[in-house]
């Protein structure tokens, strides 16, 4: 579990006639053992925000604080596109940001290989990392930290293993204290597996933070599910944000 | 019977190796019978020694403990200025980054990537005569921009974002630089570096043969002086032979070793 804070978060690209602005003025908690899903059109922010909170880009003001337990969080984080080391083996990859590669770390990076259906892959070398981009996304055995960021990890599956990995993915969260931040522009995953969704609109503006409390686990196929999803899909036409 | 898949391949990969060398060996029979048999018929004997006269007397230079002085002076030569090219080239590469320093640069490079060796063979030797460090900025001067070159690219391509996903993720700075940096470098100081070879040889070969006392051009020089046609041709083919050696066996091995990733990728 991870507590994060972030207050009058501002973000810009660029000078001038190409400034952009990433994100406008954020204020957000998000603390315990949640399941926070991030909405909205592309381009309006969602990855800057996690590579923010991850600590690859720096905000141009206000501030944020992630602690873990009193002290600072090492979170882990899927990226949107996949960032392999080509010249690795699939499991040499999993275990570059391991900080301990004991036959332990072993064990579990072949549990979430086996997951993703690539456990047999992982002495096929390199060539394989590019499977593994492009079969699984980027989707990858981090599991130690308490905090992970997820930027659309299942964006580039076909439906059906897709499907299949947000169980996997759901029952991982409710079965650990961690806690999740989830990037997708896909309404019905977000009330799926979501406590809560933040939406945001072009130009990085947090429009809305909707409570999902509906009990676990949630098949899309079930009623109140589906409900759910057209309450939030008519949050998103009030807020024009389905327009264009 | 049935035949299996695997079989197929298996077989159609002897053929692929069976005429890949027949190809080769028959390549080098027609040339080597042509030879021969001209010698002393298009041409004098003298003039055009055949291939069984220049065996014989390279066996006798090798005898004479020649061979390997000749190739110790030279590759000396080259390995010293390809290690001081690499060096040079290397240090540009990374100062270019600097705008200031690629301004300052850039035209020096483009005129290091153009210009021939035998400019630069000219200039040291009307500059140096024939002291040792004649030919070593011959080879400097001709080759240092490829490696520039190289280096700078290499740089200019290093993968951002395996880096941030590596500082995400809190791998420390030693540790980005030994998986991340240097293996993405690697590739690009290899071809530099191999560049640079094939350019040096050349250059050093053709210092000697103008300035140096010793090394494989300077006893070409001497046998053409001496008209010695069959000394000529023995060191213009164990050149050969080196060169083929480098390149197919030393190099290639290089690259499976360390490289076969970007193969396979590239198949892919
Ligand atoms: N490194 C960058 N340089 C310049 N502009 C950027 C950069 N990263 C993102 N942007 C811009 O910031 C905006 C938000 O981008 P992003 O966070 O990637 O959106 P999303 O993930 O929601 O699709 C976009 O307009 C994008 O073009
Ligand atoms: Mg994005």
């Amino acid at each position: 579990m991870a507590d994060i804070k972030i207050s009058n978060l501002h973000k810009e690209f660029g000078v001038g006639d190409d400034k952009v602005v990433a994100l406008e003025n954020v204020n957000l908690e998000i603390s315990g053992h949640v399941f926070v899903s991030i909405v909205g059109p592309s381009g309006c922010g969602k990855s800057t925000l996690l590579n923010i909170l991850s600590g690859i880009e720096t905000p141009t003001s206000g501030s944020l604080t992630i602690t873990q337990a009193g002290a600072q969080a090492a979170p882990g984080y899927v990226f949107q596109a996949a960032r392999l080391l080509p010249w690795r083996t699939v499991m040499d990859n999993l275990l570059f940001v391991q900080a301990d590669k004991s036959s332990e770390t072993r064990a579990r990076c072949q549990k979430y290989l086996d997951m993703v259906q690539l456990g047999d892959m992982i002495n096929i070398i390199r060539t394989s990392c590019q499977v593994v981009c492009s079969s699984a996304s980027d989707w990858r055995a981090r599991w130690r930290p308490m905090l992970i960021f997820m930027d659309e990890p299942f964006s580039h599956l076909d439906a059906i293993t897709a499907r299949s990995l947000r169980r996997e993915l759901h029952s991982m969260w409710a079965a650990t204290k961690k806690t999740i931040v989830f990037v997708t522009h896909d309404v019905g995953e977000a009330v799926e597996l979501s406590n809560r969704i933040l939406v945001f609109a072009q130009g990085g503006i947090l429009k809305d933070d909707i409570n999902v409390e509906l009990d676990f686990p949630r098949d899309p196929s079930d009623e109140a599910v589906a409900v759910a999803k057209a309450n939030v899909l008519k949050k998103f036409e009030e807020l024009d944000l389905l327009a264009t | 019977m049935r035949v299996t898949e695997e079989e197929l391949v298996k077989a159609a990969r002897r053929k692929d190796l069976t005429v890949r060398w027949v190809s080769r060996i028959l390549g080098y029979i027609v040339v080597l019978g042509t030879w021969e048999w001209a010698s002393g018929r298009v041409l004098e004997e003298n003039l055009l020694p055949g291939p069984t006269r220049v065996v014989q007397t390279a066996i006798e230079l090798f005898n004479k403990g020649k061979i390997f002085s000749a190739f110790e002076a030279t590759l000396t030569r080259i390995v010293l200025g390809v290690a001081v090219a690499f060096l040079v080239g290397a240090a540009l590469g990374i100062l270019t980054q600097n705008r200031w320093f690629a301004g300052f640069f850039k035209d020096a490079i483009t005129i290091g990537l153009t210009s021939p060796g035998l400019i630069w063979v000219l200039i040291t030797a009307l500059v140096f005569g024939n002291r040792w460090y004649g030919p070593l900025s011959a080879i400097v001067l001709t080759t240092f921009a490829l490696v520039t070159v190289n280096v700078a690219e290499g740089i200019g391509t290093l993968p951002k974002d395996t880096i941030d996903m590596a500082k995400a993720f809190k791998v420390g700075v030693v540790r980005r630089n030994r998986h991340i940096v240097i293996p993405h470098l690697a590739p690009f100081l290899f071809t530099g570096f191999r560049f640079s070879f094939s350019i040096g040889w050349k250059v050093t070969v053709l210092t000697e043969i103008f300035t140096a006392s010793s090394g494989i051009g300077f006893e070409m020089r001497i046998a053409q002086i001496l008209f010695r046609q069959d000394e000529v041709l023995t060191w213009i083919l164990l050149f050969f032979v080196f060169a083929l050696f480098f390149e197919k066996v030393v190099l290639q091995a290089i690259e499976n070793r360390f490289f076969r990733w970007r193969k396979e990728i590239a198949s892919t």
